[in-house]
């Protein structure tokens, strides 16, 4: 099962509709790199809206994600994460402290500009 | 109740209510019942004996007529206590009666032994009457206290407040994260303002909630604010070495108001008149 990525301007958007199981985040984690390098972008919304589960190994990914496209030179910021699963990754005492974070799509992007400016 | 036993009680019913009020004029001196007047109290002590004189000559236990009068008894607040001394002397005034009417030490025997398990049981019925009240009391004040407990309000476009009052525990800690996560994706804010000047104490646990609930917020896209900390919280969240510079913290809910406004790009400015 393949996430699909799409392009807008200098920006990559992504919106995960399917539960995440290791397979496919590993898979995700190298897709987005790739894509990163194939389009030269500067920012990426990953939208997390739809997904209702994150375990400790999925947050680790997307934390790494987040620290390997930094060093490919393009911001990431995360959209849309539940309540519940915002409950349960605190609880894992996971806090993915340096990933910026927005409600929505739309306030996503304007955070990534922000981030991109400043 | 065998009959022998019923006989005897309703046939002497005149003394064991004398001897009774008696008895339980003793109790009057209680604390918590010193506030009843004397003819209150001696009248509704009477209503209490005829009651549960008239279960005997009912032989019915469970009688309405004493349930309705325990009700009552109940919604004054009189004492759990003075139900179960008015029953403890009950019993001791009808054996009293039983030991006069009969000298076979067998008979007695039977007989007291009946008494007990029929007090004990009208003991067990009144006892849950009265403890079912109060888990019903203490189950609608747990849920006024719910209600209560963590509203969170829109001020602004993108802001929201949480005033927190009371002191917090984990069961409440839990209902505010919850609160406060659904209100942000509910009213899409941006910032939050946690409002803790109506929290008395702030120790390592009330922190590390406070803590957890912020970086949850932060999870979900908005940006908590911690405002209202009073001197005194100042010193001991100091004291005991809590580290709250994750996040921006004021000391009143103005200067956050002022913060957040600016944290979303917009400010108060004063009209020219």
């Amino acid at each position: 099962m393949r996430i699909p990525i799409l392009k807008l301007h200098d920006y990559l958007l992504i919106s995960v509709q399917v539960e995440l199981d290791d397979q496919t985040a590993l898979r995700f984690q190298e897709d987005v790199l790739e894509k990163i390098h194939e389009e030269g972008s500067r920012g990426v919304v990953i939208d997390l809206t739809s997904v209702e589960m994150i375990d400790s190994f999925i947050a680790k990914v997307l934390g790494d994600v987040v620290d390997m496209s930094n060093l490919m030179g393009a911001r990431v910021v995360l959209t849309g994460i539940q309540p519940a699963v915002a409950i349960t990754l605190i609880d894992m005492g996971i806090v993915l402290d340096e990933v910026p974070t927005a409600l929505d799509l739309e306030q996503g992007l304007e955070r990534l500009q922000l981030e991109l400016e400043g | 109740m065998i009959p022998k036993v019923r006989e005897n009680i309703l046939q002497h019913q005149d003394l064991i209510i004398e001897d009774w009020m008696q008895q339980i004029e003793k109790f009057r001196t209680d604390e918590s019942l010193q506030s009843i007047s004397a003819s209150v109290y001696e009248s509704t002590s009477r209503d209490f004996v005829h009651k549960l004189l008239l279960t005997v000559e009912e032989n019915e236990v469970s009688d309405e007529k004493l349930n309705q009068f325990v009700e009552r008894l109940i919604q004054m607040g009189w004492p759990l206590n003075y139900i179960t001394r008015g029953l403890q002397e009950f019993r001791k005034v009808s054996v009293k009666v039983i030991f006069q009417e009969t000298d076979n030490n067998e008979d007695q025997f039977r007989m007291i032994e009946e008494i007990e398990e029929w007090v004990d049981e009208i003991v067990n019925l009144l006892v849950n009457q009265y403890s079912g009240s109060w888990e019903n009391t203490v189950f609608l004040q747990k849920m006024a206290l719910k209600e209560l407990s963590a509203p969170l309000i829109p001020v602004f476009e993108n802001i929201s407040v949480m005033p927190l009052v009371g002191t917090i525990d984990t069961e409440r800690a839990k209902l505010i994260m919850e609160n406060l996560l659904d209100g942000v994706i509910e009213h899409r804010s941006q910032v939050v303002l946690i409002d803790i000047t109506g929290v008395p104490v702030v120790d390592t646990m009330v922190a590390h909630h406070i803590i957890q609930a912020s970086e949850a917020v932060r999870l979900v896209g908005a940006q908590c604010i911690l405002v209202g900390i009073r001197p005194e919280i100042a010193q001991t969240i100091v004291n005991l070495g809590i580290d709250l510079g994750k996040f921006p913290t004021k000391s009143t809910l103005k200067k956050g108001v002022e913060t957040a406004l600016r944290m979303t790009k917009r400010d108060i400015v004063e009209l020219e008149s």
